[in-house]
């Protein structure tokens, strides 16, 4: 059912893409950062959403779990762990803040100019992979990287664990 | 012959080492080696001289040369050490071996009693080497080289009694003044080697011929600038009459007979690059005759007998680059040699004097000394009647060819102030006379029991200058207008008589030249009476005091020119304003020029460097993010850039 | 519009632009590591736009933004363990608090 004109397809990503937009803008102003890492969380979110869209059903599922229930978790435990008491009164921004903002708008703008001028051999309408052409690709095309990829997380697992170990974990 | 010639000028230099080495064991007997030194060189000289005055060979007519060995054999710029002797050589050499001997005989008596005898003999010796290295020389530099050595000289000896300050300062301002001249003389000799390419004196002058107008001007302009200096004439004639603070020898041999020459026979030896350039010939007779007038003005009022004959010096010398400049070249000569004798008698006279009244030099204490000191009376005596221009002396000859060819070549004007200072140089001399030997004896009572006369080595010197002060005149100089100097100097100035072009009239004893000779004699009879009458007189029965009252109302009656005659027309004081005031503040602006602009410069750079390296340093934070918005602004260029250039 | 791929290209800037702010403006640590996940994300979006417009790259995208997604896994620990190793000698998560090396 089309809603004002637009099919259904627009309507679902202007919806994901404003609450996207949105909740990112919330990660990066919000002074509590705990509602920041919520933020995240949405953000995240509305991206997988948009995965569905582009018809990769099996990366927006390990988005869902892989970040949000992963990471997000994750930077929740941090903000917890290393929350102090003087938390409300201090100042959310860095002195430079002006600027950054600056580079950031000049830097989407440069981004969207290039894009939108560069012919990049599109077809008019979505394609879909499927799952098991996918599986296909991940373990006979591209099993390297993949056992690669999984020594790198034992690798980084056993490092964040050394790391944030209590008793005079060094950090170099 | 030509092993002889070096050998003039290598015994007093030998002199000087020997001395210099061990003159302060011998004490008293430290003048036996230079002395002797002296002597042998004037021997030898002499036997040089008589070879080349009787053109004998290997003379001829031109001269000869002897090169030692090359000095500075630099590629293209060529120097050899070599002296040439010809006839012009031979006339100075006859004045400063002479002269040179004879004062180091009078300066065994007279500085006997110095502590400082041997470095006295040392220094004279020195000065023999260097004048007579300076008349030898075949080439500009070695001239030079010369030049300064004799300033040198005379350095150490105006300031020989160097405890005294005014010594030390009188030594000091002849070295300067002389400098200033030595520039431009070096600037000279740069400008011949540009011009020519060759320094050597023969060659020199052989070439001399194929340079411009202009070029051949400045630089007989440039050579006449070194003998300003040298010879002090106007406006660098401050030096002469300080230099009298050194002992009395030193005046009679360096500032009377011998440096002071030295200009007058640069001139005389460069005399076709002047004879090339009239006009800078008309500018040396100009400052001549002034510097003539200036000093026998100045001598007027002196009280030092010293600088009443430093001040006639000054005057006599004036004399010789006027004769210079109107074209009287052998007349120059002639006055030079005739002026070496009878000033180097006066001031070995004056030194008698000082001698006899135990150190008093002003006048004004003096008087009636005629009896005391009889030999010294008669040689001043001498000498001052052959300064005047009375015949048949020295001086008569030699001054009276200057003015006649000054009046017969043109330069009327050169001649009439010519004229009145012969008058000048009477009056003067004659005053001199009177203040210290006629008359009542205004001695320091003290003093006046131990007027003596001087021992033999002082006065046989005297009496031996003597001689030639009475006949050179006559030997050299007659018949008038022709003579023997005349023959002898004849192939030494005939390019310049030449150019010149001058008609060659002979001498009219009943013509002009009478006349002229009679106006001359009268004038300095006028300038003598005039002084008896003034100043007193005791000779052959003529006798009569001297009038200081009158003399008081003559001065009283022109009061300005009296002051500025005592005051030496303000020169120094003139020199003090501009070079030592004036320039001393520009020399400040230059101080402060150096150390505000230039090493401000130098600093501020510096001080410029260290500002930016420490401003430059803040982009350094420390912070990851201040380094992440650096790489973020750096990307966004980047992309730009490409996104401009890719979109044309 | 949702059948263009230059809107979600677009949209992607816009997160990657958000994500850079965030990373150089904020002062906590942690926020900068959230930033930093945006940009990631930002990145995925784009890869995964691809694959879906362009043919060549239509299953090889969704292998791209797995490995990818693995990979800032493996950061996110990393730097999390980072933090809070650093926070517990310096007491504070504010990165220009760190400042022991500065003069």
């Amino acid at each position: 059912m089309p809603f004002i004109g637009l099919g259904w397809d627009d309507v679902l990503f202007l919806l994901f893409a404003t609450i996207m937009i949105v909740a990112s803008l919330a990660v990066v102003t919000m002074r509590d950062i705990i509602r920041c890492g919520l933020a995240l969380m949405v953000a995240l979110g509305a991206v997988a959403g948009m995965f569905v869209l582009l018809g990769a059903p099996l990366v927006a599922a390990a988005e869902v779990l892989v970040y949000i229930g992963g990471i997000t978790v994750l930077i929740l435990f941090a903000i917890m762990l290393t929350q102090s008491k003087a938390a409300p009164a201090r100042l959310v921004f860095q002195t430079q803040a002006v600027p950054a903002a600056i580079a950031a708008i000049v830097f989407a703008i440069i981004i969207a100019i290039t894009v939108t001028a560069t012919d990049w051999g599109a077809v008019t309408s979505r394609l879909e992979t499927a799952t098991d052409a996918l599986a296909r690709l991940l373990f006979r095309d591209y099993v390297l990287p993949f056992e690669i990829v999984s020594v790198l997380l034992l690798a980084a697992v056993i490092g964040g664990v050394f790391l944030a170990r209590r008793e005079g974990g060094d950090p170099s | 012959m030509e092993t002889l010639i070096p050998l003039i000028a290598a015994l007093p230099l030998g002199g000087f080492a020997f001395t210099a080495l061990f003159g302060r064991r011998l004490g008293k007997r430290a003048f036996v080696v230079p002395v002797l030194a002296v002597v042998a060189s004037w021997l030898i000289a002499m036997v040089v001289v008589y070879g080349a005055l009787t053109g004998q060979e290997p003379f001829g007519e031109h001269g000869v040369g002897v090169h030692l060995w090359t000095w500075i054999p630099a590629g293209a710029f060529q120097v050899d050490f070599g002296f040439f002797v010809d006839n012009l050589t031979a006339c100075l050499l006859i004045v400063v071996t002479t002269i040179g001997m004879l004062v180091h005989i009078y300066s065994i008596g007279y500085m006997s009693h110095d502590r400082g005898y041997w470095r006295f003999f040392a220094y004279l010796n020195l000065f023999m080497f260097s004048m007579l290295l300076l008349v030898l020389a075949d080439n500009f530099l070695l001239v030079f080289a010369g030049w300064e050595l004799v300033g040198l000289s005379s350095y150490l000896l105006i300031g020989f009694w160097y405890g005294r300050r005014s010594a030390a300062l009188a030594a000091k301002k002849a070295f300067i003044v002389n400098r200033v001249g030595d520039v431009g003389f070096a600037l000279g000799i740069m400008a011949i080697w540009v011009n020519l390419g060759t320094l050597n004196i023969r060659e020199v002058l052989e070439r001399i011929g194929t340079l411009d107008h202009t070029t051949v001007t400045i630089i007989a302009l440039l050579v006449f600038a070194g003998a300003v200096g040298k010879s002090a004439q106007f406006p660098l004639h401050v030096w002469l009459p300080d230099a009298m603070e050194g002992p009395t020898p030193v005046s009679a041999l360096i500032h009377a007979a011998t440096m002071v020459n030295a200009g007058v026979y640069l001139i005389a030896r460069t005399n076709p690059i002047f004879a090339h350039a009239p006009e800078a010939m008309v500018f040396v007779a100009a400052i001549g005759i002034f510097t003539a007038i200036l000093a026998a003005s100045i001598a007027f009022t002196q009280t030092d007998i010293k600088r009443v004959l430093a001040y006639s010096t000054l005057s006599q010398l004036g004399y010789m680059f006027a004769a210079l400049g109107v074209g009287a070249w052998t007349a120059a000569i002639f006055h030079l040699m005739t002026h070496g004798f009878f000033k180097g008698l006066l001031f070995l006279d004056s030194g008698s004097v000082i001698h006899a009244v135990d150190g008093e030099q002003d006048m004004r204490r003096m008087g009636g000394l005629k009896n005391k000191i009889p030999i010294t009376y008669a040689t001043m005596f001498i000498g001052s009647v052959a300064i005047s221009g009375i015949p048949p002396l020295a001086g008569f000859f030699s001054k009276d060819e200057i003015l006649g060819e000054a009046f017969k070549n043109g330069f009327v004007l050169v001649w009439a102030i010519g004229l009145l200072v012969a008058g000048m140089t009477a009056f003067y001399m004659f005053r001199l006379m009177g203040l210290t030997f006629w008359g009542k004896s205004r001695v320091d009572p003290e003093v006046e029991p131990h007027i003596h006369e001087s021992p033999p080595s002082m006065t046989i010197p005297l009496i031996l200058l003597a001689i030639p002060t009475l006949f050179i005149g006559l030997v050299l100089g007659w018949p008038l207008g022709g003579g023997l100097l005349k023959t002898w100097l004849e192939p030494v100035f005939q390019d310049a008589v030449e150019l010149a072009a001058r008609p060659e009239t002979a001498f009219t004893f009943m013509g002009i030249d009478g006349a002229l000779v009679i106006a001359s004699v009268a004038v300095a009879a006028i300038g003598i009476v005039f002084a008896w009458a003034l100043f007193g007189v005791e000779f052959l029965g003529i006798r009569r005091a001297g009038n200081p009252d009158r003399v008081r109302a003559l001065a009283a009656r022109v009061p300005f020119l009296y002051r500025a005659s005592l005051n030496k027309w303000w020169f120094d004081e003139l020199y003090d304003l501009l070079f030592i005031r004036i320039g001393g503040r520009v020399a400040a602006s230059m101080w402060w020029f150096d150390r505000a602009i230039v090493d401000g410069t130098v600093n501020g750079i510096g001080a410029l460097t260290a500002d930016a390296g420490r401003g430059l340093r803040r982009v350094q934070t420390g912070r990851v993010q201040n380094y992440a918005l650096g790489i973020a602004i750096g990307l966004i260029v980047m992309a730009g850039g490409y996104l401009v250039i890719a979109g044309r | 519009m949702s059948n263009s791929l230059d809107a979600y290209l677009v949209l992607a800037g816009i997160i990657f632009a958000i994500g850079t702010f965030g990373f150089l403006a904020r002062r906590n640590a942690i926020s900068m590591l959230m930033s930093i996940e945006l940009m990631l994300n930002a990145v995925n979006l784009a890869i995964i736009a691809f694959g879906s417009f362009v043919q060549s790259l239509q299953g090889a995208s969704s292998v791209i933004a797995l490995v990818v997604m693995a990979v800032a896994a493996a950061e996110a620990t990393v730097g999390l363990a980072i933090v809070i190793a650093i926070y517990r000698n310096r007491r504070t998560p504010l990165v220009d608090e760190y400042d022991t090396l500065r003069q």
